[in-house]
């Protein structure tokens, strides 16, 4: 087998500053599928870009990068397109973003045969058509005539994946193709991108931080730290038996579903501290359509409970989270909370106050849900003052304390938003929650921006807290497995309604809705567990 | 599962709903253009109550004015005065003058002792032809400057910058000056006077008072389009187009530049009302017989039908152009027209 894709010491950075890529090397056969795992900031995505001979502006690199024997490092800007155009072809992660928005998916779809291949436009149609076609895609021509918005992100996906197939290149290149799509919506692109690979005999190289995506797409893997190559070899050999440290605590990191170790339901005479029936939030639009966010949803969460709910876009799952913080006020339906009925009306400032300090919640983003004038430590602060009534002095005490318990030291206390790390945000957002003692925590997502590593340490972060201040737990994510580890019971939704709910360990093992069990048969399988799979 | 299943089919119940958005979707720019229309007419017709009763604001008798100083009879004055309508309620006036209006007749001007519209019509070419081609180097010379700006990054573009907040600063009657002084009285290649015998006689004189009427747009444009084309080159798709072997004037001209046009085109449509009133100091400048001077003189001499007719067109020219460039945006961008620019 030859060469297709051989990176050798390949280093890569600004001027003046620690490289980004250090001494790099890998290589892809032809026909083969290679995984590139790391987390973010690890250059992934530099290292595959390199391969088509895209750089950032202002770089300084060295070594050789060399795919079919071009040195896209060296090689001339004709050759280079030459490459890009008819070798090698690359899918971005958000297919959103990364079809031009403007254009038709035909005119994005045909951009290239027109121009630089020479074929008619009825030949380049037919030929666009017969791609998208052969990806899945049902009523291919009238595709062709409309705009990105108008289809969904999976089938977006499907196009760029099109585009890229258009020219038999000989190696694919895939940037975290699936991280901005549902979880089933992935299985099926990711099954797609497999057997295109394999029945074409492509060569590819596989871009994730998710191992068990990598496990489920590629023989052999790379795990990139920082800048540099920490282990490599076939998947199953590298994940089963890791031989360095970052590796095996990554794969330690990375949530899957194991039936022994989740929490069991606490039988619990406590009265419910959440109570919620028939509830309902419809949004009217402008053109008189009405959009049902949530449709009739019902259940309660006992004091000291820790519930998931689990769904994927537009399931009406953040809704939810927000009708119980009272961010949205409820069309119809009961909410009550410790025996306090919810009004059906914004709240005014004083009952919002009287609430908050019953009930918080942590956002998806900690780099957008903290404000990046205020440092860390007066932001736990003012939560003091505000809910505890403690004076300057003492609120300052507090939250230094609790920021240490999070695990952020004094050092960090006047430092800005900015100055911290994603993980080390979240963990302020979550002291910030806690400051004001809720009852009731509500994670919106809480740990999906953030990487393996750092959502192992904020999740358990999150079970030592549930236990030292008997926490009750709302948590709302995609994530099945992060779900397991932490819910005792659980919540399914799809389209706005409550499909399936009781104890989490009882709805993995057995699902009873079709849809609970498409969702835990979407998540990624390694290759090498022979398990037919059953959709 | 083969690589060809297909994407699930919507279920059948969301059938009937799928069909309802199939018919929206052919019945929504119908709509979206009569929606834009009627709002045009609308607008047109709150101006054209402002423009009329305004005059009502202003101190002076146009009928005393007519006497020039002359102390008049009681008699002959009240003769002018119902000769004029000026004698009838307000309301009616508004309405004889609108009806007027429809009818293609705008008034008698008090000054010129002739039909508006007679005044009017021998004094707009120019202007236009003014305006024509300033907008002519506004786009050209605007956007090459932004283009050029924002592809060269560095030196390149914190000279091109620096120009622009110069040029943009400069008043456009210090600029004609500036530009008669060196194009006409040093170099000698442009007249500094005059609007020359109509084609590219009229052309050759009208470029100096274009360029100077311009220059401040210019600039407004070019920055425009130099950040909106910046905006551009950072998003995703540029990328994607690049990795797809594109030449790079493709992905400027496909992916860039088409994109950048909205803004481009948003800030144009509101740039004109000011072209159409600056053109009054660049006409004067010139010795252009613009209706910009026209309207000066009216002013002066409190000729209101004249007054009335000119701000009319000027506002109707406004609001007529950002009405044909709120219909252009669904072309450039159709998300706009979908209602979904989010994302």
């Amino acid at each position: 087998m030859s060469q297709l894709l051989n990176i050798e010491d390949f280093t890569l950075g600004f001027p003046d500053r620690p490289p980004l890529l250090d001494s790099v090397s890998l290589h892809v056969n032809d026909g083969e599928a290679v995984a590139l795992v790391g987390e973010s900031g690890s250059g992934k995505s530099l290292t595959t870009r390199a391969a088509l001979g895209l750089f950032p502006g202002g770089s300084e690199f060295s070594g050789t990068v060399s795919v079919q024997g071009l040195d896209t490092l060296t090689a001339n800007k004709q050759r280079l397109m030459e490459l890009r155009r008819g070798h090698a072809s690359m899918i971005f992660q958000d297919p959103r973003a990364g079809i031009n928005p403007v254009r038709t998916v035909g005119d994005f779809l045909t951009e290239t045969l027109l121009r630089f291949d020479g074929l008619s436009r009825a030949e380049a149609t037919e030929r666009a058509v017969k791609q998208l076609e052969q990806v899945g895609l049902r009523r291919a021509k009238e595709l062709m005539d409309q705009h990105p918005h108008q289809l969904s992100g999976g089938m977006l996906q499907r196009v760029m994946i099109a585009a890229a197939l258009l020219n038999s290149p000989d190696l694919l290149l895939c940037d975290e193709p699936t991280t901005a799509l549902d979880v089933t919506t992935q299985s099926g692109i990711v099954r797609l991108l497999r057997e295109e690979q394999q029945s074409r005999g492509m060569g590819m190289l596989f871009i994730t931080h998710d191992l068990n995506l990598a496990a489920s797409m590629c023989e052999r893997v790379y795990v990139l730290r920082r800048g540099t190559v920490v282990e490599h070899g076939p998947t199953q050999t590298v994940f089963q038996m890791p031989q360095q440290d970052y590796t095996r605590q990554l794969v330690e990191a990375t949530p899957i579903i194991e039936l022994g170790e989740v929490p069991a339901v606490e039988a619990s005479a406590a009265p419910p501290l959440l109570q919620v029936s028939g509830l309902s939030k419809t949004y009217q639009l402008p053109r008189g359509d009405v959009i049902t966010a949530l449709d009739n949803a019902g259940f309660s969460l006992p004091e000291g409970g820790s519930l998931g709910v689990v769904g994927e876009s537009g399931s009406g799952k953040s809704t939810l989270a927000r009708l119980v913080v009272a961010l949205e006020t409820a069309t119809v339906g009961e909410l009550t909370l410790h025996g306090v009925p919810r009004p059906r009306r914004p709240l005014k400032a004083a009952e919002r106050k009287v609430l908050a300090k019953d009930v918080q919640i942590v956002f998806q983003d900690p780099y957008l849900s903290l404000d990046p004038r205020i440092p860390v430590g007066n932001a736990v602060a003012d939560v003091f003052r505000l809910h505890q009534r403690q004076g300057r002095k003492q609120a300052k005490a507090s939250a230094a304390e609790l920021l240490g318990r999070v695990g952020i030291g004094p050092d960090r206390f006047d430092a800005r938003p900015r100055a911290l790390s994603g993980g080390q945000r979240q963990r302020v957002a979550l002291a910030k929650a806690l400051a004001a003692r809720p009852r009731l925590l509500v994670l919106d997502e809480a740990t999906s921006a953030l990487d393996v590593s750092v959502q192992a340490q904020v999740l358990e972060l999150v079970e030592e807290l549930r236990d030292q201040f008997g926490l009750t737990i709302l948590f709302v994510t995609h994530d099945l497995a992060v779900v397991s580890r932490l819910c005792s019971e659980l919540i399914v939704m799809h389209q706005g309604r409550i499909v399936e709910q009781g104890p989490t360990a009882r709805i993995l093992e057995d699902p009873g809705d079709g849809y609970t069990r498409n969702l835990i048969a979407s998540r990624p399988r390694p290759l090498w567990d022979a398990e037919p799979v059953t959709a | 599962m083969t690589a060809t299943d297909h994407v699930q089919a919507p279920a059948p119940a969301q059938g009937g709903a799928a069909r309802k958005r199939a018919k929206d979707r052919a019945v929504r720019p119908t709509v979206y253009i009569l929606k834009k229309l009627v709002s045009l007419v609308v607008t047109l017709f709150v101006a054209s109550l402002a423009v009329f009763f305004s005059r009502f604001l202003v101190p002076g008798d146009p009928a005393r004015f007519l006497l020039r100083g002359r102390s008049p009879k009681p008699e002959a004055l009240e003769e002018i005065t119902r000769q004029f309508g000026l004698d009838k309620p307000a309301w009616e006036q508004y309405l004889n003058w609108l009806g007027g209006i429809l009818q293609g007749d705008w008034g008698r001007s008090l000054t010129y002792r002739q039909d508006v519209s007679d005044v009017l019509l021998g004094r707009l070419p120019t202007t236009l032809q003014l305006v024509a081609l300033a907008a002519v180097f506004i786009t050209v010379l605007g956007l090459f400057a932004g283009i050029v700006a924002s592809l060269n990054k560095g030196f390149g573009d914190r000279f091109i910058l620096i120009t622009l907040t110069a040029a943009g600063a400069v008043p456009p009657f210090v600029a004609a000056i500036a530009l008669v002084a060196l194009f006409s009285v040093g170099l000698g290649w442009f007249p500094s006077f005059g609007s020359g015998d109509g084609g590219w006689d009229r052309i050759w004189h009208l470029t100096l008072p274009a360029l100077a009427l311009g220059i401040t747009y210019i600039a407004m444009v070019a920055r425009v389009t130099r950040s909106s084309m910046n905006e551009q080159l950072l998003r995703e798709h540029v990328e994607v187009a690049t990795s797809r072997g594109l030449t790079r004037g493709s992905v400027v001209a496909r992916h860039v530049l088409r994109n950048a046009l909205g803004p481009i085109l948003t800030v144009s449509g509101v740039l004109v009302a000011g072209l159409l009133v600056s053109s009054a100091i660049i006409e004067r400048t010139f010795g252009l017989s613009g209706i910009g001077q026209l309207l000066v003189q009216s002013i002066d001499r409190l000729d209101f039908a004249v007054v009335q007719a000119i701000v009319m067109v000027v506002v109707a020219a406004f609001v007529l152009v950002n009405t044909v460039v709120d219909l252009i945006q669904p072309l450039i961008d159709p998300r706009i027209a979908a209602g979904t620019e989010s994302r």
